[in-house]
């Protein structure tokens, strides 16, 4: 991931010698644009990465340890059992969530784009990016006291509903929702929600209209337009929206953290074990580059639809 | 690698940037034949005018300084002090290891990680003809197994760790470790037990009559394999967050440290603190320098600040950590010196065990510990 970014474009080859010049002196041109994020990237995730990557070859290399890679070891560690149980895991929640936001997510960005009033899409836009406008620890802070056990939530669940008695039903239980991993996709899927919907906005933004109207017109019925005419059109938008939010989820530290309890370790969780619990450095350093991997491949995946979608 | 062999066909020279890169590596590798991240280490202590610099960093527990306690020593003394604050001994260790030993005067870690910090050599010897009231305190605490003669530590505060129960929703309260089994389906997704590895399997295996300090991996798998069938009724590992959980009515039973639980009970006096009969860990929380620390002068000033006994006698009764100060036990109103969580009886301290570190072996717990935690 790191490298792709920080590649620098690559001259045109130039078709004949006089003209290699002038195209040199314009890449020396481009590369002062790229100069100041080159050199933050180069210096603050290039590099990095390399010496995580050493780090990650020197088995059980505790901190102020020497760093003499040696061998592939911390790696071997990473397909234990209990490590591949926790990369699945965290594969469950990244995918959990992108289904989760993209179901609630796609919904909203249709009303919006397609039915809301003109001139009020974009508030509603913004109310709907409100939320990130304050910090992520807080908002999962606010979700521990809506989910727990004396919580919001349960508080209205339980308290004493006419409805249910006159209907002689039983109360409500109280829902053991904290602590576990429903409360783990809950606050997740809360989180990324309003990148999905962005994103899709934009997508469904750009819808061409007359094809829905072409549609309706040849007899197709609402469930036919939008399932052979909108969806196929809004793919890009889809899939790079579900893939954001898989990516990043697949990286979420905070919810699982805090909101999991004891049964959700995740694979953050486990490398900041590595690095502040255990101490073990080298083999929180191979499971970095086995998550690096793991985002990489998301990457490839989404310039892959990507660049299909924009050749169509 | 998908990723890089798609790439390859839109930007032809990243083959290459890669190979250059890896060969790079390999070459810092190769070239410097192992390096340390000890490399990244503190500087050496600025030697600039001690006077000048008037600041005090300190590294420590959350409950363990409060703003009194600070304005009364910048009272006295003229230095104003800045806290940061850690949540488990190991945290504190990885931030000194990468470095972090510059940049604090007074690190406050518990027995066992003296030792370890000490045998790191990461720990100021401390001139003992600097230090004064050394001898207000308790005998046991003059000459501690840990660092004997306090060479390089000064103890602050000792307790024990034990079970914190609310005796109001709770029918039967507990008395061994053994009861968090016994009661699992009361107890149900409504406990917490600490996030210290060393503290939760040797409860297990105090449990099962073996040692704290259990090296023997037969007694280890047992203790694990105990603690796995318990995992259900656990709710989290929380070393700090379960306070404001067992207040809020969300826990039954809570492991927990004696200062804690005097903490917990001061706001809700249902909230009360057994020490398992079977025994558990004694610790002792200690006042050190860094070999790197900046301000060395002010640091002794602290220390010094600590050990008076009016100023212990105080922070006991308003921080609730157990003094080992024997002049300030004697200053304390009877409410708190009689108080049996923090300081209880000489015969159920017979049959505590300190924590010690273990050197290699400490990784056989680690592996339990990231099993237990993962599964």
């Amino acid at each position: 991931m790191s490298t792709q970014i920080s590649s620098p474009p690559t001259p045109p080859t130039p078709k004949s010698e006089p003209q290699a010049s002038p195209t040199a002196g314009r890449w020396l041109g481009y590369l002062g644009l790229l100069g100041p994020a080159g050199i933050w990237l180069g210096l603050l995730l290039v590099l990095p990465t390399l010496v995580l990557f050493e780090l990650s070859l020197v088995p059980g290399l505790e901190p102020g340890g020497l760093v003499n890679p040696s061998g592939l070891e911390n790696y071997l560690r990473v397909f234990e059992p209990v490590n591949l149980l926790v990369m699945k895991r965290s594969l469950f929640f990244a995918g959990g969530t992108t289904v989760i936001c993209l179901l609630l997510g796609f919904p909203v960005a249709y009303w919006i784009a397609l039915l809301a009033p003109t001139k009020w899409r974009n508030l509603l836009l913004v109310g709907f990016v409100l939320p990130l406008w304050t910090s992520s620890l807080l908002r999962t802070y606010a979700w521990i006291t809506i989910l727990r056990y004396s919580g919001v939530l349960n508080t209205l669940l339980t308290s004493p509903n006419p409805w249910l008695s006159n209907l002689g039903l039983p109360t409500i239980p109280r829902l053991e929702l904290l602590n576990d991993w429903p409360a783990v996709l809950i606050g997740m899927s809360y989180g990324y929600l309003p990148y999905m919907v962005l994103i899709l906005y934009a997508s469904l933004e750009k819808l061409d209209r007359r094809l829905l109207e072409a549609a309706s017109d040849l007899g197709a019925n609402p469930i036919q337009t939008f399932c052979q005419v909108t969806v196929p059109q809004t793919m890009p938008g889809i899939a790079a929206a579900s893939l954001l939010v898989f990516i990043t989820g697949l990286g979420d530290f905070v919810d699982p953290e805090l909101l999991g309890g004891d049964s959700t370790m995740t694979i953050s969780r486990l490398i900041y074990n590595q690095f502040l619990k255990t101490n073990q450095w080298g083999f929180g350093s191979a499971l970095s580059m086995v998550l690096i991997m793991l985002v990489s491949i998301a990457i490839a995946l989404l310039l892959k639809f990507g660049d299909r979608s924009a050749a169509s | 690698m998908t990723n890089d062999l798609r790439l390859s066909q839109f930007y032809p020279t990243r083959r290459r940037f890669l190979k250059t890169a890896a060969a790079a590596v390999s070459g810092l590798a190769l070239s410097s034949c192992g390096w340390t991240l000890a490399q990244v280490r503190p500087k050496p202590p600025s030697n600039k005018k001690t006077g000048a610099n008037k600041k005090l960093y300190i590294y420590t527990w959350s409950s363990y300084t409060d703003e009194d306690l600070l304005k009364s020593f910048t009272k006295e003394t003229g230095i104003e002090v800045i806290v940061a604050v850690y949540d488990s001994n190991e945290t504190m260790l990885a931030k000194i290891q990468i470095g972090g030993g510059a940049d604090y005067s007074i690190i406050y870690p518990s027995d066992y990680m003296v030792r370890q910090m000490r045998d790191k050599g990461l720990l100021l010897e401390l001139d003992q003809d600097r230090l004064i009231g050394l001898d207000n305190l308790l005998p046991q605490f003059q000459n501690p197994v840990y660092d004997p003669g306090n060479s390089y530590s000064v103890p602050l505060s000792w307790g024990t760790t034990g079970l914190i129960y609310n005796s109001k929703t709770l029918k039967q309260a507990p008395e061994d470790w053994d009861y968090l089994w016994e009661q699992q389906q009361v107890l149900s997704r409504r406990i917490t037990l600490l996030d210290d590895v060393r503290e939760v399997m040797g409860a297990t295996l105090r449990m099962l009559g073996y040692s704290y300090n259990s090296q023997d991996p037969a007694q280890l798998e047992q203790a694990y394999k105990k603690l796995v069938s318990l995992k259900p009724t656990i709710a989290s590992f929380s070393t700090d967050t379960w306070k404001e959980q067992i207040l809020a009515g969300d826990l039954l039973v809570s492991m927990g440290y004696s200062a804690d639980a005097v903490e917990v009970a001061k706001e809700n006096p249902s909230l009360q603190y057994a020490i398992p009969r079977s025994g558990t860990s004694l610790w002792t929380d200690t006042m050190i320098i860094p070999a790197s620390a900046p301000n060395r002068d002010a640091a002794y000033d602290w220390i010094n600040f600590m050990l008076q006994p009016a100023v212990a006698a105080q922070v006991c009764e308003r921080l609730n950590f157990a003094t080992p100060n024997q002049v300030a036990i004697k200053q304390l109103p009877p409410k708190v010196s009689e108080n049996l969580s923090l300081f209880p009886k000489e015969s159920v301290l017979e049959k505590c065990e300190r924590i010690i570190p273990l050197g290699k072996f400490n990784q056989v717990y680690d592996r339990y510990w990231t099993q237990l935690t993962s599964s």
